[in-house]
């Protein structure tokens, strides 16, 4: 099997810190906007969209030049978001090769994409390109593709393409011509090679190219040789890919303290749609979503939900968070979001023509969070019985439908069932030689007919004779004829009388 | 002369938008039943309780509703079903429910009012001892063994003050012999006694208004009913109070009437008295039973009785009067628990 002849495709974003902090602020993307960097007071403009160009703002402008524009959103940068962005830019670009090498500058994202031999399965480099510009647009950010047999041929290219241009193939061979009418920034000088250019007359890397190779390192050294084959276009180079891991997070630094809630949920929309979009470009789907807020007051309040069922539906999810959110609310203003998720595998469930009716996993889960915050967190759910001989032998659990039943046997045939009295109710008892002969329950007075104990219970388990419970069963019937069969609890420690329970 | 059809007919017509086939009786619906487990009720009931409408049992305390509606759970979750019990008064007992065979994986149990009842007693038992029985912080350590101040002269700021405070007017007064001016004395303040009056009888007889309580359970009714997807829901209102319980509006039984019949979900409720009404499909009033007299040293069981109160559709659509008395049915079944500690006779 021959190799593949190399190929190397270049995803260059400029303007990188402004497209992040815009990509989750859509109402600020028709405004001219600019990104300050530094500390107060000495902040100056490092990043600025289209139409703040077209303003006439420029880079390194001080916070009092830009307030003399008119209607200037100012952003800060946010180096947090800028690394989520990147990672999903870099995830974008692995959908495409599993070569991806990070490149990123300060201001810009630059990555390389070994694509050699992918032409079967995705089709020339021009149509790879336009798949990958149409991805990374869907994630909000403006890019531009180029594709070069030289990897650094790709990135000079990018750097210089012009405005409109969003895609450019050099074919092979070409570099030279190619990359000659390109200025001598794309290569990234340093101010000393700069000003040694400017000397010369050397303009653009086509002149660069043109200079005799021993001159120039007799003149430069080593680096003029580099620099001269970067501007032909034959700069060797060692392509070293990175593997990132797969972390479906997003973070967004809100411009000003939120508290409502709705405005929050507003931000937490756009931010899922970006994540399923993510999930949903690895086959994936959305099992968990946790939310971490960072509150005014420097704590941070998390919550989490999950569905049943990994899913990628939206509203689902905001609906969980909402109800989440609102059962337990954020004690201060909010400064900053992180939403994380976990994927999962989307799975597709056969339901049975003969299979009995069960609630949709879905519907279930909001029915059951909707449930939550009206009864509190502990008290829905389905009950399992712990392995005890106390009073509150149960713990709750959360509902879920599964599928195959396990098989209860039960011992008696119709049991009598108890209703239990949890918040105990005190009862005032007659005794007739150390008997109960009548008491009074829910001020009604009752006649002792049949009496069963007592049976002792609890204590000191040193102690053989010791007991601290006594339990009697009675049948006893008031004077309207009203049966009442319960479980009579004495505490003998305080000589007080309970009613445990009534079966019924 | 238009015939009394005629207007019937234009009067339905007119009336279709807002109230449906206004003067035609409700056709008979034959609807499907699912068994309760207790061979003497179903066959009473003719197979059990209806699917996709309201079961009202009512009774009092001991009358056997939640043995009755554990039976019939535990026949559904048996077949692989999912059941709700919305427990009003918190009373559920999961240790009964297991015996009975109920699988408690397919049981959503609702239980409301638990979180006030929480709050209410964590409030009741927050005790703080006053500052003075506590421990002192230890105090800082000045320059000379003691005192706040770096020096020793800040250890004497404000006593002068601190001392004028001691040595007030009416101290000083009666030493002297000058006429004083009257100072007005401050009436001394009794605080009223914070701590509640103990109760006659040493604890409480349930004063809490449950309102709270069906208030949750009819909203957690409704979601679980609006979902769908659950055979069963037992709502479980048997502890309350029948004037309370009868406050619950008869449009919300209707509405629950309406959505169990789209669901298809056997809507059981547990009561003291009547309160759906016709929004009941079935009405089964169950009687206080006779306790088993089988041991003589543990309570072994009861011998209930149930009546079928009301059940839709059972008159024969028929104006003639017959001339003999029709054959009535049997509506009355009984039946036996046996406690779980009594073993097998």
């Amino acid at each position: 099997m021959t190799k593949p002849a190399e190929l190397y495709a270049c995803l260059y974003a400029k303007e990188f810190p402004a497209q992040t902090l815009l990509r989750l602020r859509l109402e600020l993307r028709n405004r001219p906007c600019v990104v300050m960097e530094g500390e107060l007071p000495l902040q100056q403009v490092c990043s600025l969209n289209t139409k703040g160009r077209l303003l006439g703002i420029a880079h390194g402008m001080t916070s009092v030049e830009v307030d003399t524009f008119p209607s200037v959103a100012v952003l800060t940068r946010s180096k947090k978001e800028e690394a989520s962005t990147k990672t999903a830019l870099l995830e974008c670009a692995r959908a495409f090769s599993p070569h991806v090498e990070d490149l990123s500058e300060d201001r810009a994202f630059l990555s390389a994409i070994d694509i050699a031999g992918t032409e079967k399965l995705l089709g020339p480099a021009e149509t790879l390109a336009r798949n990958l510009l149409h991805r990374v647009k869907a994630l909000g950010i403006a890019a531009c593709a180029t594709v070069s047999s030289n990897r650094n041929a790709a990135i000079s290219l990018a750097k210089g393409l012009p405005p409109r241009t969003a895609v450019q193939i050099i074919p092979r061979g070409d570099e030279a011509t190619t990359l000659a009418p390109l200025p001598l920034r794309v290569l990234g000088l340093t101010e000393e090679h700069e000003e040694t250019f400017s000397l010369w007359g050397i303009r653009t890397l086509g002149m660069l190219a043109a200079l005799p190779e021993g001159e120039l390192i007799a003149r430069m050294g080593q680096e003029g040789k580099r620099l001269r084959q970067s501007a032909r276009g034959d700069l060797p180079h060692l392509f070293q890919p990175m593997e990132p891991a797969f972390i479906l997070e997003e973070r967004i630094e809100l411009d000003s303290p939120v508290e409502e809630l709705p405005s929050l949920l507003f931000v937490v929309n756009i931010m899922l749609d970006q994540l399923i979009l993510r999930a949903r470009a690895r086959v994936l789907a959305l099992a968990s979503v946790t939310v971490t807020l960072t509150l005014e007051d420097k704590e941070t309040h998390t919550c989490t939900v999950r569905s049943a069922l990994p899913t990628n539906d939206k509203q689902l999810w905001v609906k969980l968070l909402h109800l989440d959110l609102n059962a337990h609310p954020y004690q201060a203003a909010i400064l900053s979001l992180t939403l994380s998720a976990e994927p999962g595998s989307t799975s597709k469930v056969q339901l049975g023509l003969f299979s009995p009716q069960l609630p949709e996993p879905m519907q279930l889960d909001v029915t059951l969070a909707r449930i939550r915050a009206i009864v509190g967190d502990e008290c829905v759910g389905s009950p399992v019985l712990n392995d005890t001989h106390q009073r509150k032998g149960f713990r709750m659990e959360p509902f879920t439908v599964s599928a195959n039943s396990t098989p209860v046997i039960s011992s008696n045939r119709f049991p009598s069932a108890s209703r239990q009295l949890r918040s105990a109710e005190n009862v005032s008892v007659t005794l007739q030689s150390q008997r109960p002969k009548a008491f009074v329950f829910r001020d009604k007075r009752y006649l002792v007919e049949r009496i069963y104990g007592p049976w002792l219970t609890g204590g000191e388990w040193w102690n053989p004779t010791f007991w601290s419970l006594e339990q009697w069963d009675l049948v006893a019937r008031a004077q309207d004829s009203t049966l009442l069969s319960c479980c009579l609890v004495r505490d003998l420690m305080q000589d007080r009388w309970q009613m445990a329970a009534l079966y019924d | 002369m238009t015939s009394s059809a005629t207007i019937r007919v234009q009067l339905e017509a007119t009336l279709a938008n807002r109230i449906p086939s206004a003067l035609t009786p409700a056709k008979k619906v034959l609807r499907p039943v699912a068994p309760t487990g207790v061979a003497a009720v179903d066959e009473v009931l003719k197979g059990g309780l209806p699917v996709g409408a309201i079961t009202e049992m009512i009774g009092r305390e001991c009358s056997g509703r939640t043995s009755l509606a554990l039976s019939f759970l535990a026949n559904l979750t048996q077949s692989a079903k999912v059941c709700a019990w919305i427990d009003v008064a918190d009373v559920f007992n999961p240790e009964s429910a297991a015996a009975a065979g109920v699988d408690l994986s397919r049981l959503l149990w609702v239980r409301c009012g638990v979180l006030a009842d929480k709050l209410q007693r964590a409030t009741k038992e927050q005790f703080t001892l006053p500052d003075k029985y506590l421990v002192s912080p230890p105090t800082k350590k000045g320059l000379h063994g003691g005192g706040y101040s770096p020096h020793p002269r800040g250890e004497v700021k404000g006593l002068s003050g601190a001392v004028s405070t001691f040595l007030r007017e009416e101290m000083i007064a009666p030493r002297c012999a000058e006429p004083q001016p009257r100072v007005r004395r401050e009436p001394e303040v009794f605080e009223p006694n914070q701590r509640p009056v103990p109760k006659k009888w040493g604890g409480h007889t349930t004063p809490r208004k449950p309102w709270s309580r069906i208030e949750q359970a009819l909203q957690s009714t409704d979601l679980i009913l609006q979902g769908g997807g659950f055979s069963a829901i037992v709502l479980d209102m048997g502890s309350i109070a029948p004037e309370h319980a009868s406050r619950v509006q008869l449009a919300t039984w209707f509405r629950y009437r309406a959505s169990a019949e789209k669901t298809q979900v056997s809507f059981v409720l547990l009561t003291q008295h009547s309160c759906a009404k016709s929004s009941a499909e079935l009405v089964l009033r169950l009687y206080p039973g006779d306790p088993l007299n089988d041991d003589a040293t543990v309570f072994t069981g009861f011998e209930h009785r149930v009546e079928v109160a009301r059940r839709r559709f059972t008159q024969t659509p028929s104006n003639a009067v017959p001339l003999r008395k029709p054959p009535q049915n049997a509506n009355v079944a009984s039946w036996s628990t046996r406690s779980t500690w009594a073993g097998v006779r």
